[in-house]
C-alpha cells in the first residue's frame, strides 16, 4: 500500500473523528448539522481519494470518484432539507446569552 | 397520458438521456451489446417520461466556467474546515451561532441554486431558507459569517453567469 | 496493510456508535434525523473500505452508490413530512 494513500486516509479519519466529537458536544440542531457537513465535505473526500489512489487507474477508481461526486451533490440537499424543516417548525437557534 | 404544460425540448431530452446512459455504463461496467442496448432504451424512456421539468439547458461554456470555479470552492472548503475544526476542538467551545439574511443580486435560477449549494458545502455556513433571491443563512462564527456578507462567492458566481439571460 | 485497514474499519464502527448516541439521546426529532444522515455517510465509506479489505471493490462500490441514492430519497421524505407536521 502506498504511503500517500495511508496519509490521505489518516487525515480523513481525523476529520471524521472531529465531526463525531462535534456531533456529541455542540448544543443544538443547527450547529450539529455544521459538524455533519464537515464530515461530508472534507472527511469523506480525503478518505475516498486515498482509497481511489490505492486502487490505481481503472474502473474501480472511476466508480469511487462517482460515489464522491454523488456525495458532494446530494449531501448539501439533505442537510438543507433537515435544517429548513427544523427552522419552519419553529425551533429557535441556540444563543450564547441565554445559556 | 397526462397532458404536458411545456413543450419538450429535444436538446434537453438528449442531454438528460446521455447523462443517464453514462451512469448506466458506469454501474454495469460491461460492454456487451445487449446491455448497452437495454441501457440506451431505458435511459431514453426515463428521460422522456420526466421531460418538461427544466427549461434551462446549460451551455458548454457554462460547464467549463463551473469546472474552473470548483478548485477555488475547494480552497474555501479547506479554509473554513480548519476554522470549524479549531472551534470544535477548543476546550471552551467559543461558538457564536447566528442567523443572517442575505439578498443576492443574481437573476438566475441556476445561479441561486449554485450559490446555495456552495454555501451549504462550505462547513460552518448552511442555507436554511431560499425565497427567490433572499437567503437565510445559519453561520457558526463571526469570521465564518463574514465570508458570506463580504459576498466573495456571489461575485464569483455572478462572473460565471454574466452572459446568460436573466429568468428570475 | 490488512491490519491498517482493519483498524480503520474498527474506528469507523466506533464513530457510528458516537452518532448512534445522538440518535438515541437527541432532544428533538431533527437531531435523530441528522444522526441517521451522518450514520449513512459513514456506512457508505465503511462499505468501500470493506470492499478494499476483502479485495472485491467492484461489487461493494455499487452497493454504496445505491445506498447513497436511497439515502437521499429517504432523508428528503422524512424532512418533508416533519416540515408539515412540526416538532412535537
Amino acid at each position: 500500500m502506498d504511503i500517500l494513500s495511508i496519509i490521505f486516509i489518516v487525515a480523513g479519519l481525523f476529520f471524521l473523528i472531529v465531526a463525531a466529537i462535534g456531533v456529541i458536544r455542540l448544543p443544538d440542531v443547527f450547529s450539529r448539522s455544521h459538524a455533519v457537513s464537515l464530515t461530508d465535505s472534507l472527511g469523506a473526500f480525503l478518505m475516498l481519494i486515498g482509497i481511489a489512489w490505492h486502487e490505481g487507474l481503472g474502473t474501480n477508481m472511476l466508480k469511487i470518484l462517482v460515489v464522491l461526486a454523488l456525495l458532494y451533490i446530494l449531501n448539501p440537499g439533505i442537510t438543507h432539507a433537515t435544517v429548513r424543516a427544523a427552522l419552519r417548525s419553529g425551533l429557535k437557534p441556540w444563543k450564547k446569552e441565554n445559556s | 397520458m397526462a397532458t404536458r404544460t411545456r413543450p419538450i425540448s429535444s436538446e434537453f431530452l438528449f442531454l438528460k438521456a446521455m447523462a443517464l446512459f453514462v451512469v448506466w455504463v458506469l454501474l454495469s461496467a460491461s460492454f456487451a451489446w445487449i446491455h448497452l442496448g437495454l441501457g440506451f432504451i431505458c435511459s431514453f424512456a426515463v428521460a422522456w417520461i420526466n421531460s418538461g421539468h427544466s427549461p434551462f439547458v446549460p451551455k458548454f461554456r457554462l460547464w467549463l466556467r463551473i469546472l474552473l470555479y470548483l478548485p477555488w470552492l475547494f480552497y474555501k472548503i479547506v479554509q473554513s474546515s480548519l476554522q470549524l475544526t479549531k472551534l470544535i476542538l477548543h476546550p471552551a467551545l467559543p461558538i457564536a451561532p447566528q442567523l443572517i439574511s442575505v439578498e443576492t443580486k443574481l437573476r438566475h435560477h441556476a445561479a441561486v441554486v449554485l450559490l446555495g449549494n456552495s454555501i451549504t458545502l462550505t462547513p460552518g455556513t448552511i442555507t436554511a431558507e431560499v425565497d427567490r433571491n433572499k437567503l437565510i443563512i445559519h453561520a457558526m462564527d463571526k469570521t465564518l459569517a463574514e465570508d458570506i456578507t463580504s459576498k466573495q462567492i456571489e461575485s464569483k458566481i455572478a462572473d460565471i453567469f454574466k452572459d446568460e439571460e436573466p429568468d428570475l | 496493510m490488512k491490519i491498517f485497514l482493519f483498524c480503520v474499519l474498527v474506528l469507523l464502527a466506533i464513530l457510528i456508535g458516537a452518532y448512534l448516541y445522538r440518535v438515541l439521546r437527541g432532544p428533538t426529532v431533527f437531531d435523530r434525523v441528522l444522526g441517521l444522515n451522518g450514520i449513512s455517510t459513514k456506512a457508505i465509506i465503511l462499505l468501500i473500505v470493506i470492499g478494499v479489505y476483502f479485495e472485491r471493490v467492484d461489487m461493494f462500490v455499487d452497493i454504496s452508490t445505491g445506498y447513497a441514492l436511497l439515502n437521499l430519497v429517504g432523508a428528503l421524505a422524512v424532512a418533508k413530512y416533519l416540515e408539515e407536521k412540526g416538532h412535537s
